[in-house]
C-alpha cells in the first residue's frame, strides 16, 4: 500500500506541476502579451481554462493531505521552516483565484476589470516563483534543523535565508518560465490564424528562456557546490533524462510547426515529466537537504494501518475523480486533446 | 499577547471567514437547482434569470471558499505543526475523503457553469445536484476531524506516544454525528435566511417584487424547516457534551458549583475572578433536565476541575447565549413563514419583508458563535485531554504580522465580495420585465 500512496503523491505532484502550472502560466503569458493581444489572450484563457482551472488546483490539496497523513515527519519540517514562503504562496493563490472569478463573474463590466486583470497577471507570476523558491529551499541545503532547540538562532537564519537566496530565486524563476512554456504550448492548439502564430512565438521564446535558465541553474549549482545539483549532474539516469527532454524539443517544435496540437501537448507534458523525474530520482527519497543532513521522505512513517487506510481512500477517491475529470476535460476546452486531436493525428 | 494568542486569533479568524463561504457554497447550489428545475418545468424565463444569477453567486462563493480552504489546510500545519505531526495520520481518513468530495464538487461545478446549451438539459441539471451533494458531504466529513479533537478515539496513548492507530475508529468518533448534524442544519438555516433576507430587501424596496418573491420562497423554505429541526439537534449535542466534555458544558452555562437540580441561566454577566454569575434569569432544575433528562441529575461545576484546565468561561457562555437566542428567534421566524402560507395577506405587509431583512445576518452570527462555543470551550486542549494548544503551536516567532496580514486581506475580500453581490442584484433589478 505504501507504493499506492507514493504513486498518488507523485501523481498529484505531477498533475499539479503540469495542470496547475499551465494555469499559472496562462496568466504569465497574458502578462507578457502586448497591449493589443492581452484581451485575446484573456478570452482564450477563459475559454480553455475556465471549466477546469479550479480542479487543477485541488491537486495541491490532495498532495498536502497525503503528505500530512502518510509522511508526518517530513510535513512537520516543511511546515515549520517554509512558513514564510508558504504564506506568500497562499496569498498568491488567493489573489489569483478571486481575480479570475471576479473578472469573469462581475455583473457589471467597468474600470474595475483593469484592477482584476492586473491582480490576476501579477499573482500568476508571483505564485509559481514562490512555489519554486520553496522547493529550492528544500533542496538548497540551507535549512537549519534545530532539533527543538531554537535558542541561538535568529529569525532570518531559520526562516528567511534558507528560502530567500540566489539559488532558490533561480529555481523559482525556472518554474515560472516552465509554467509559461506549458501554457503557451497548450494555448496554441486552441486558437487559429494570427492568434495561433502569436502563441507559437510565445512558446518559442519561453522554450529558449527555459533552456537557458536550466543551464544557468546547473552551472550555478555546480560552481557554488549545491549538493543537490552536484549529485544530479553526476547521476547518469538524471542527466540522461534531462538530455532526453532537451532532445524532445526537436520533435516538439516540428509538431508545433505542423500544427499537431495533440503531439505538441504530449511532448511538452513528457518533457516536464522527465525534468521532474530527473530532479527527484537523483535524491529520492531524501527530498529535504539541510546544512548538516538529509531528511528522507520515508522517515518516521506512520503505522501500517494508517498507510493501508489512506491507500484504500486514495483508490476509492481516484476511482470517482479521475473518470469525472477525464469527462470534464473531454467535454470542454480540452476536448481537442483527445477527440479532434486524434483526427489530426490521422490526417497527418 | 504571545505568539500562541496570535496564532489562535489567526486560526479563529481564517476559520470564521472560511465557514461563511463554505456554508453558502454548500447550501446555495440547492436553491439554484430548485430554481433551475422550475425553469425546466414551467419555462418561465424569470426562473432562468434567477438560476443564472444564483449561479454567479455560487461561483464567486465557491472560489472564495476554495481558496480560503486551501489556505486553511496549509495553516493547520503552519500554525500547529506539532498537532499535525501526531494527529495528521490519525485523522487522515476524513480529510482524504473530504478532498475527494471537494474534487467532485469542483468537477461538477465546471460542468454546470460552462454547460449551458452544451450539455443535455437533464444531465446539466443533474451536475447541479452533484455540486450540492458533494458540498454537503465535504462539510460533514471535515467536521469529523473536528469531532475527533473533541472526542479523540482510535489510538492508545502510551508514554506520550499515539500508538495502535485505528483510522476508521478515529473517523467514526462519538462527537461526529451530533456535530455534523448540528453544523449541516446550521449551514442550511444561515444560508437560507441570508439569501432570503437579501431578496426580502428587494421586495421591501419594491424592485421587481415578482422575481424576488419567487427567490425568497425558494430560499426560505429550506431554512424554515431546518430552523425547526435545529433545537432538537442542539439537544442531542448538549446531552453528548454533558457526558463527554462536562467542563465545556459547565463553561457554556457558566456553572461553577457542582449540584443536583441545577438551574439554567439565561443571560447573566460572568465574573471569572470570583467565579460568579450576576444579573441572570435562573430556571430551576432546567440544566439538569436538559443535560441528563432528569430534574434531579447532578451536573458538575467548573470548581470541580483543575483551574488551569478551565476554558475562558465568559466568552463561551456569551457565545452560547447568542447561538441559542438566535436559534430560537429563527425558529419562530420559520413558523411565521409557514403561517404566511396560510394567511397570504402577510405577504403584502411591509413589516413582514423588513423583518426578514433584519434576520438576514443572524444565522451566520449564530454559526460563528457556535464555533466559538465548541473551539474556545475545548481550550486549553487542542486534542481534548491529550495535547494542549500551547504544545502544538509553531516555534516561529512573529505570528502577529501574519495575523494582521490575514486580517487585512480577508477584510478586503469580504468587502469586495459583498460589493460584487450588490452589483449582481443591481443588474438583476435593472432588467425590465
Amino acid at each position: 500500500m505504501l507504493y499506492v500512496v507514493l504513486f498518488f503523491l507523485l501523481f498529484s505532484l505531477l498533475l499539479y506541476v503540469l495542470l496547475g502550472g499551465a494555469d499559472f502560466g496562462a496568466g504569465i503569458v497574458e502578462l507578457f502579451s502586448s497591449r493589443k493581444n492581452k484581451l485575446t489572450t484573456r478570452n482564450t484563457i477563459y475559454r480553455v481554462m475556465g471549466p477546469v482551472w479550479e480542479a487543477n488546483h485541488i491537486w495541491l490539496i490532495i498532495l498536502l493531505v497525503i503528505l500530512w497523513v502518510a509522511f508526518p515527519v517530513y510535513f512537520n519540517v516543511i511546515m515549520i521552516y517554509l512558513h514564510v514562503p508558504f504564506v506568500l504562496v497562499l496569498l498568491g493563490i488567493t489573489m489569483r483565484g478571486v481575480a479570475f472569478i471576479f473578472r469573469h463573474y462581475d455583473a457589471i463590466v467597468d474600470r474595475s476589470q483593469l484592477f482584476y486583470n492586473w491582480m490576476f497577471r501579477i499573482s500568476s507570476l508571483v505564485t509559481p516563483v514562490f512555489l519554486g523558491m520553496s522547493f529550492g529551499a528544500l533542496i538548497g541545503g540551507k535549512i537549519i534543523l534545530t532539533e527543538d532547540d531554537y535558542t541561538g538562532f535568529t529569525f532570518s537564519e531559520l526562516y528567511l535565508w534558507p528560502w530567500f537566496n540566489s539559488f532558490t530565486f533561480l529555481v523559482g524563476i525556472f518554474y515560472a518560465v516552465l509554467c509559461a512554456f506549458l501554457a503557451a504550448t497548450l494555448l496554441i492548439g486552441e486558437t487559429q490564424g494570427k492568434v495561433r502564430k502569436m502563441f507559437s512565438k510565445k512558446s518559442a521564446y519561453f522554450t529558449i528562456t527555459l533552456v537557458l535558465l536550466g543551464f544557468i541553474l546547473i552551472a550555478y549549482g555546480y560552481i557554488y557546490e549545491v549538493k543537490f545539483i552536484k549529485d544530479f549532474v553526476s547521476n547518469p539516469v538524471s542527466i540522461g533524462a534531462v538530455i532526453l527532454s532537451g532532445l524532445l524539443l526537436i520533435p516538439l517544435w516540428r509538431a508545433i510547426k505542423r500544427q499537431n496540437t495533440l503531439g505538441s501537448r504530449y511532448l511538452a507534458g513528457l518533457q516536464v515529466v522527465l525534468v521532474l523525474f530527473a530532479a527527484l530520482y537523483a535524491h529520492f527519497p531524501y527530498i529535504i537537504i539541510t546544512a548538516e543532513k538529509e531528511v528522507s521522505l520515508l522517515e518516521g512513517l506512520p503505522p501500517q494501518a494508517v498507510i493501508q487506510n489512506l491507500g484504500i481512500m486514495l483508490l476509492i477517491g481516484g476511482g470517482v475523480i479521475l473518470p469525472g475529470l477525464f469527462h470534464l476535460m473531454r467535454s470542454f476546452g480540452m476536448i481537442k486533446i483527445f477527440k479532434s486531436g486524434e483526427k489530426e493525428f490521422e490526417n497527418n | 499577547m504571545e505568539n500562541l494568542d496570535f496564532a489562535r486569533l489567526q486560526m479563529a479568524f481564517t476559520l470564521g471567514f472560511h465557514i461563511i463561504f463554505a456554508c453558502i457554497g454548500m447550501v446555495m447550489p440547492f436553491f439554484m437547482v430548485v430554481s433551475h428545475k422550475k425553469w425546466l418545468n414551467t419555462r418561465n424565463p424569470v426562473y432562468l434569470e434567477l438560476t443564472k444569477s444564483w449561479q454567479k453567486g455560487v461561483a464567486i462563493f465557491f472560489v472564495t471558499g476554495a481558496v480560503s480552504g486551501t489556505a486553511l489546510s496549509f495553516e493547520l500545519g503552519m500554525l500547529w505543526p506539532e498537532f499535525m505531526k501526531h494527529a495528521g495520520p490519525i485523522i487522515g481518513m476524513p480529510f482524504s475523503l473530504e478532498g475527494a468530495a471537494f474534487f467532485v464538487e469542483a468537477i461538477a461545478l465546471g460542468f454546470y457553469l460552462y454547460g449551458w446549451n452544451k450539455l443535455p438539459e437533464k444531465f446539466h441539471w443533474f451536475t447541479g445536484i452533484i455540486i450540492g451533494i458533494s458540498g454537503v458531504a465535504s462539510g460533514i466529513l471535515v467536521v469529523s476531524a473536528n469531532g475527533w479533537m473533541n472526542a479523540p478515539t482510535g489510538f492508545d496513548y502510551i508514554d506520550g506516544q499515539f500508538v495502535n492507530i485505528d483510522p476508521v475508529q478515529a473517523f467514526l468518533n462519538p462527537a461526529w454525528f451530533t456535530q455534523a448534524l448540528h453544523m449541516t442544519l446550521a449551514a442550511v438555516v444561515a444560508t437560507s435566511f441570508a439569501v432570503a433576507g437579501v431578496h426580502a430587501l428587494q421586495v421591501y424596496r419594491n424592485k421587481r417584487p415578482d422575481l424576488h418573491k419567487k427567490a425568497f420562497k425558494i430560499a426560505i423554505i429550506f431554512g424554515a424547516v431546518a430552523a425547526f429541526l435545529q433545537p432538537l439537534s442542539g439537544d442531542l449535542s448538549a446531552k453528548d457534551i454533558a457526558e463527554r466534555q462536562p467542563m465545556k458544558l459547565a463553561a457554556m452555562e457558566a456553572h461553577y458549583e457542582t449540584g443536583t437540580n441545577v438551574p439554567l441561566y439565561i443571560g447573566g454577566i460572568v465574573d471569572e475572578e470570583n467565579q460568579k454569575v450576576t444579573h441572570k434569569i435562573a430556571i430551576p432544575g432546567a440544566l439538569s433536565f436538559l443535560a441528563f433528562g432528569d430534574f434531579d441529575a447532578e451536573v458538575k461545576g467548573l470548581k470541580d476541575f483543575p483551574e488551569d484546565e478551565h476554558p475562558p468561561v465568559a466568552i463561551v457562555h456569551y457565545a452560547f447565549q447568542i447561538m441559542v437566542g438566535i436559534g430560537t428567534l429563527l425558529m419562530l421566524a420559520g413558523i411565521l413563514y409557514f403561517l404566511s402560507l396560510k394567511y397570504k395577506k402577510l405577504f403584502n405587509k411591509k413589516w413582514y419583508w423588513l423583518l426578514f431583512v433584519v434576520l438576514a445576518p443572524l444565522g451566520f452570527i449564530a454559526v460563528e458563535a457556535g464555533w466559538v462555543v465548541t473551539e474556545v470551550g475545548r481550550q486549553p486542549w487542542i486534542i481534548y485531554g491529550f495535547m494542549k494548544t500551547s504544545e502544538a503551536v509553531t516555534p516561529m516567532p512573529g505570528m502577529e504580522f501574519s495575523f494582521y496580514m490575514y486580517l487585512v486581506v480577508y477584510a478586503v475580500l469580504a468587502v469586495t465580495v459583498t460589493w460584487l453581490m450588490r452589483r449582481q442584484i443591481r443588474v438583476l433589478n435593472a432588467v425590465k420585465e
